[in-house]
């Protein structure tokens, strides 16, 4: 008699990849407790490849129903959920579709449905009440450029070398032309949503790089300094001004002090 | 161990988040609400609405990622998480289900079976204790629905739950349609079923819908299939005035997870189901079924 943890590996093993090796002797139900053991194969499949379909509908009309039902498949099949909050599942599936068979005609596939996934999780953050940029004037200069800022939970920055922003905005208010032609183009752009709503703006590469240091937690300095490299003629205290004034920030804090303000 | 909230009566209906923004804007009439976890704790939007929500509605709180029943044990991250959104929530009920859905870091989304002997007994009654001592108040188990069962079990599904009680303290919810699909696939009498649990340690009911499917090994027959997708049939309802006769008047759930209807048509099952209480629990009721 196999152990409680022989039994689970050979079920999960049934369930994910059908195999039913060593499992149906020991089972008991109906006539042929092996076609019920695949009802539990159907609803791992079914219930995950819908998950994805309905974060992907964007994706799914770029690529075709067919197409992206049967990369869910096999993407459901290689990459099982790891936790059971199933609205986190699925950040790996852009990636996984962009090297799939059938997507290899669409080069900017990847770019698309990684910006329809931070659409999705931009949509369902919460705006939390902004800084006014007055509380910036007591800082010093130099404890200005050592201060890290905490953005609105719902930003993302993007880079992606395609102008993937307009094929979605295509599909969003169904506009879409009979036919359209799609040239690269890099596009830097900033995504930023609470609540149920969300927006596209496209940035340009310095002030990209600039938001996207400061909201992976770098200073205010050393994002500026990124932003320099990227572009000479940078501007840092516009930039900064216009960030806070946008509303994304919502806290600080000092590398030096740990402080928050 | 407990929620200080008070323990509504009557049926009231799972909250689902396509309905979230509705309750939240309309209030509309049911005396509670019932949730998954796992729906609000990667959305802060849907959490932000579920605690105005909870101002004005006793809140169960129903898992379906809580895996009791893992040889590889409790996810803790998860778990943890629960006990977080308990917290804010305050519910008057936290429930799960015997089953388990996570193996080796993989979630399996899905209520799997379980064989019933002395070996899982030990494991789900000490992360039952897990999940009680980390949430610090009693967990309501739910009886599952079951195509499926393990030629290795050494005991009934129901003396199982019985000393998982005994061990641990938890309670149980009895799912009523869970007991009639059951008891369908298996082939046992559901009446008999309920009949078995122990009285006193049911503390939740729960209906909702199943899908038969014609059962491919026996051309003719019929397998039911735990969808959530559609009104409760006649059959459940009627066994359900057998489990209000047996259990007393118990807080109902009407669950609905796919092919999610109005809210109203919610509200109208869950009026049913306060309807066939009453019903059942009349003086002349009871007396019929005493003789």
């Amino acid at each position: 008699m196999p152990s409680l943890a022989e039994m689970q590996s050979r079920i999960r093993r049934a369930v994910i990849d059908g195999d039913t090796a060593g499992m149906v002797a020991l089972l008991i139900g109906g006539c042929d407790p092996e076609r019920r053991l695949a009802i539990h194969q159907r609803h791992y499949r079914s219930s995950l490849v819908a998950a994805i379909r309905t974060k992907f509908p964007a994706t799914a009309w770029l690529l075709g129903i067919p197409c992206l039902r049967e990369a869910a498949g096999q993407f459901v099949r290689q990459h099982p959920p790891a936790a059971p909050c199933i609205a986190e599942y699925g950040e790996e599936f852009p990636r996984f579709l962009s090297t799939y068979s059938c997507a290899a005609r669409v080069p900017y596939l990847y770019s698309f449905a990684e910006l329809e996934w931070h659409l999705g999780q931009v949509a369902i953050a919460v705006d939390r009440p902004t800084l006014a940029l007055e509380v910036f004037s007591r800082f010093e200069a130099n404890t200005l450029m050592h201060t890290c800022l905490t953005l609105q939970s719902g930003l993302r920055y993007l880079h992606a070398s395609w102008p993937v922003d307009d094929l979605m905005k295509l599909y969003l208010t169904g506009t879409a032309p009979a036919e359209y032609r799609l040239a690269p183009a890099d596009v830097w752009l900033e995504v930023r949503g609470a609540r149920g709503e969300f927006r596209i703006d496209r940035l340009d590469a310095a002030n990209f790089v600039f938001r996207k240091a400061v909201l992976d937690g770098q200073s205010i300095g050393v994002a500026a300094e990124r932003a320099l490299d990227a572009n000479i003629g940078f501007d840092v205290g516009r930039a900064f001004t216009t960030l806070v004034r946008s509303g994304h920030v919502i806290g600080t804090t000092s590398r030096d002090r740990g402080g928050q303000a | 161990m407990s929620s200080n909230r008070w323990v509504p009566i009557g049926a009231g209906v799972g909250l689902r988040l396509p309905h979230i923004a509705e309750v939240a804007a309309t209030r509309p009439s049911v005396p509670w609400l019932e949730i998954h976890p796992e729906n609000f704790l990667a959305n802060p939007h849907a959490t932000e609405l579920l605690l105005e929500v909870r101002r004005d509605y006793p809140i169960s709180v129903h898992t379906v990622g809580v895996s009791v029943g893992s040889v590889g044990g409790i996810d803790h991250v998860h778990l943890q998480r629960v006990r977080t959104l308990v917290d804010m929530v305050d519910p008057v009920f936290v429930s799960g289900h015997l089953a388990w859905s996570t193996h080796d870091g993989e979630y399996l989304n899905d209520l799997l079976p379980l064989p019933y002997d002395e070996e899982t007994l030990r494991l789900v009654a000490a992360h039952i204790d897990e999940v009680q001592d980390s949430l610090g108040r009693p967990y309501l188990l739910e009886n599952p629905s079951s195509y499926l069962g393990f030629d290795t079990s050494t005991m009934s599904e129901l003396d199982f739950l019985r000393e998982v009680v005994r061990r641990t303290g938890c309670r149980l919810l009895c799912d009523v349609s869970n007991v009639y699909l059951s008891a369908h696939n298996m082939g046992y009498d559901p009446y008999w079923y309920i009949d078995g649990l122990p009285i006193g340690a049911v503390g939740e009911l729960h209906l909702g819908g199943f899908t038969p499917e014609e059962d491919e090994a026996e051309p003719g027959a019929q397998i039911l299939i735990d969808t959530h997708a559609g009104r409760i049939a006649e059959p459940v309802w009627e066994l359900y005035a057998r489990a209000v006769r047996r259990f007393g008047a118990k807080p109902t759930l009407i669950e609905w997870d796919n092919d999610i209807p109005s809210f109203a048509v919610l509200l109208a099952e869950a009026r049913r189901a306060d309807e066939i209480a009453g019903r059942a629990l009349a003086p002349e009721s009871r007396c019929a079924v005493a003789s």
